[in-house]
């Protein structure tokens, strides 16, 4: 046990340091020069003796090698440093910002969970029927919405006409708890809206293929509560894929909330990222890119881990 | 900073449930029930987060808006663009080289003490002294010996005569700091002190109590908010979230014109041009720059990038508000496709060829003005590819010249053709300018321009700029654009200052009243 946990721990750091090398090659090839790009935002122009002294400022006039080398040896000893368009901690910005971006996706998930799982299984239950046709319909609507049109379709409703919620923005649950909230229910749920069209269309059909099987006919037979037979021998069988499918997504919205983050002004990680690729913040871009591939890489060392304490016979392949 | 979430993320069932209730009254509360007048704070919606607010850098417009709101210097401008005397209450010219500036009395820095001599010194000297990235530092190597006179009177001597000086002391590049500041610490005498901001977030700003102008803005704070997004800027001002935007988007212009609850203050302000790259193929010959000159209808652009808001521009972009008029119809490139397919046949291509059009994605107005000219330029038989990365890549391409044609827009920082130095003189190349473009005699003209204070004199060096402009065609220009701050009805007194100004419009806040 103890070799395998060491071989999948050295296997996930080796990981991490071909990450950060590719990572770190791309911003290399990718053209564009942050000193420059700080000195002309929005068009301006700068002298080129004030875009050199601000190059060797951010010390862009090391040699490549050196800038590599000492990139691993501060990401081995957890050492983000700082951002070299502004000298502010990136450590710190990304403690900041995370819990924000992990915030609309816990939220979201959990309201795609509430409306999806019983919709999916009602009509899977009623697999054809008026129910399942029309709840089939909505989410295949739903399904091709992309996340920044219902964004703008929200904030256009909501905000512009309705005048109920703000248009967007942030402000710290601790500071006030209330326009926390609001700000908090449209990103929320427009991450929610397309996460609760997979949930339904998992469910549904796990629900669908469970209830033909001879042990719901069976349990049904020997005369149980139609509830009892959807909750202990239909849905308990059918949530296992489903499950599945929500870490994947979890996984995946880490990358892909930046949309939703930049239509409301949300601002977490990913908006943070964009920023930084934007400014040519190499050792941002560097470090929010690793943290991201350290959490996927985290959650899939833990599964393997667990995997491993349930099924033995994983330890020795 | 505060961190946020410190407990909604906790998963307690009374902590979830209570979170609910708050959310679902807080949904029921009026909106738009904060405190009018003094102890009002502006919001105000910026285009995007400023990358830093080091007082001497130029990064950017919304970074100068910001400054403006700390850091004072000299001389500045009133609402309708007027430059006035700043920190500095008045000036004289003792001689063509020599100007002495007396300070207020009751201009003070933000840490109480009054602004001197010896800080009007120190900030000059931070600008031009070795390793500085300042903006002005090419433009201020004009500067011989800047003495205390007193405490409250400085002395600049320059090497030679310049038209210009006065405003490169308004510049928002150019203020005063205090002698005490330190590196990351700059001490202002704005009317303003920053009081907190969060990266990418916003900047909050409180009122400094003791500025020296007691008329100022009548607001105890201003919050800058970041909205990247140019919709969302504008559905935070329709939604009441902000009190005044940057950058309305040109499609909006309608909605707020028509709307009883908003207004907008607008100039022309800046301009879209094309760029060459003259090192080789076609576009190293003069007659065919020419032809590109012609071959465009400029109202379509403007049509298509900037809904139909903005003016054609047929010659050399002297800004509203220059003290010259230099139109000439003579040298200007109105559409006329006969004599741009003549122009190419001179110049050997009569069939046309092919090239590459940069531009760049991450603005719109870019993107959609290349789109047009790829069209009429198609008309005479270049057949341009567009090119179209992110921003980063455009600048570092354009600098390289790995481009044949390139759009670019952008605006001067004071509204006299002087202003064209950065775009037209060939001893700071960048990638706004020309790959590869040089002309002795744009050059001697542009220097002769900033050292000639005598106005009839300069007017001829400019009319004589504006011919070799329409000859040599460093840039070939296409459209001034209409730029505008939309706000609540209820914000009074701000204005969009004219011209190449309009970046220096925070100045309007000092007269700008909330409620």
């Amino acid at each position: 046990m103890l070799a395998f946990l060491l071989r999948r721990v050295a296997a996930a750091i080796a990981m991490l340091l071909v990450v950060g090398t590719i990572i770190f090659s791309l911003l290399v090839i990718v053209p564009g020069d942050p000193a420059e790009l700080l000195l002309s935002t929005g068009g301006g122009s700068a002298t080129q003796e004030a875009i050199q002294n601000l190059r060797s400022e951010m010390g862009l006039d090391k040699p490549i090698l050196a800038q590599y080398f000492s990139f691993l040896i501060n990401t081995a000893r957890f050492e983000f440093g700082t951002s070299i368009v502004d000298g502010s901690s990136i450590a710190d910005a990304i403690a900041l910002r995370l819990p924000r971006t992990l915030e609309i996706i816990g939220v979201g998930t959990v309201l795609a969970l509430i409306v999806a799982i019983p919709v999916g299984t009602l009509a899977g239950l009623r697999g054809g029927g008026r129910f399942d046709v029309i709840a089939s319909g909505v989410n295949a609507l739903l399904t091709s919405i992309p996340g920044f049109v219902v964004g703008t379709l929200f904030i256009y409703f909501f905000a512009q006409v309705l005048r109920v919620l703000p248009a967007g923005g942030y402000v710290a649950f601790s500071d006030d708890p209330a326009q926390h909230l609001q700000m908090l229910v449209l990103p929320a749920t427009t991450v929610a809206l397309h996460l609760a069209t997979i949930i339904f269309r998992m469910t549904r059909a796990s629900v669908l293929e469970m209830r033909g099987h001879d042990w719901v006919r069976t349990a049904t037979a020997k005369g149980l509560r139609r509830s009892l037979v959807v909750r202990r021998h239909i849905l308990r069988n059918a949530l296992g894929p489903v499950i599945t499918v929500v870490g994947l997504q979890l996984g995946i919205l880490l990358g892909s909330t930046v949309l939703v983050e930049f239509v409301y002004n949300w601002p977490g990680l990913s908006g943070l990222l964009v920023t930084a690729v934007e400014q040519r913040d190499y050792p941002t871009v560097r470090a929010i890119i690793l943290t991201v591939a350290a959490i996927f890489i985290g959650i899939n060392l833990v599964i393997d881990i667990l995997y491993s304490l349930l099924d033995p016979r994983i330890r020795l392949k | 900073m505060t961190p946020s979430l410190p407990t909604s993320m906790m998963a307690t069932r009374r902590g979830v449930l209570l979170s609910l209730g708050a959310g679902i009254t807080a949904m029921a509360f009026p909106r738009g029930t904060w405190a009018q007048g003094t102890d009002a704070v502006l919001k105000f919606g910026l285009s995007t987060f400023p990358p830093t607010v080091k007082p001497f850098d130029n990064t950017g417009g919304a970074a100068n808006t910001v400054k403006l709101m700390i850091y004072r210097g000299l001389m500045g401008y009133d609402a309708s663009g007027k430059l006035l005397p700043e920190l500095a209450e008045s000036y004289e010219w003792l001689d063509p080289t020599v100007v002495v500036f007396r300070l207020r009395a009751n201009a003070t820095f933000h840490n109480g003490k009054p602004v001197t001599a010896a800080d009007v010194i120190f900030s000059l000297n931070e600008i031009t002294k070795e390793g500085s990235t300042a903006f002005l530092k090419s433009d201020l190597a004009i500067i011989e010996a800047v003495e205390e006179v007193d405490d409250k009177t400085v002395k600049i001597t320059l090497s030679s005569p310049s038209a210009i000086f006065l405003d490169l002391m308004a510049s928002y590049c150019c203020p005063v700091i205090s002698a005490e500041s330190t590196d990351g610490n700059d001490i202002g005498a704005g009317p303003f002190v920053m009081k907190s901001s969060e990266k990418g977030v916003y900047i909050e700003l409180e009122r400094y109590g003791a500025y020296y102008d007691e008329g100022g803005p009548n607001f105890a704070g201003i919050r800058f908010i970041a909205y990247a997004d140019e919709n969302l800027r504008f559905a935070a001002l329709e939604a009441g979230d902000v009190d005044l935007i940057e950058y309305l988007p040109w499609t909006q212009f309608d909605a707020v014109e028509a709307s009883d609850t908003m207004q907008m203050k607008s100039t022309l302000g800046p301009y879209m041009f094309l760029l060459f790259n003259v090192t080789q193929g076609p576009f190293a010959d003069a007659k065919v720059r020419q032809a590109v000159g012609y071959a465009i209808e400029r109202q379509d652009v403007v049509d298509a990038a900037f809904a139909g808001r903005g003016v054609p521009l047929y010659g050399l972009p002297n800004p509203q508000g220059s003290p010259f008029a230099l139109a000439n119809p003579a040298q200007e490139w109105t559409y006329d496709i006969e004599k741009a397919k003549a122009l190419l046949a001179e110049a050997g291509y009569p069939n046309g060829f092919d090239c590459r059009l940069l531009a760049t994605a991450t603005y719109g107005m870019h993107q959609d003005t290349a789109s047009v000219v790829q069209a009429y330029l198609a008309m005479i038989g270049i057949n341009a590819t567009l090119d179209l990365p992110d921003w980063g890549t455009r600048v570092t391409a354009g600098k390289e010249g790995k481009y044949d044609l390139a759009v670019h827009g952008t605006s001067g920082i004071y509204n006299d053709p002087d202003s064209l130095w950065s775009l037209l003189y060939s001893g700071n190349p960048s990638y706004l300018q020309s790959f590869g473009f040089k002309s002795a005699r744009i050059d001697g003209l542009l220097e002769q321009g900033r050292t000639e204070v005598d106005t009839e004199k300069r007017k001829a060096v400019y009319q004589d700029l504006a011919a070799a402009y329409f000859e040599e065609v460093p840039q070939v220009p296409l459209n001034w654009r209409v730029q505008a701050f939309a706000m609540k009805k209820s914000v009074t007194g701000f204005e969009a200052l004219p011209g190449f100004l309009n970046g220096s419009s925070a100045y309007a806040l000092d007269e700008t009243r909330l409620g």
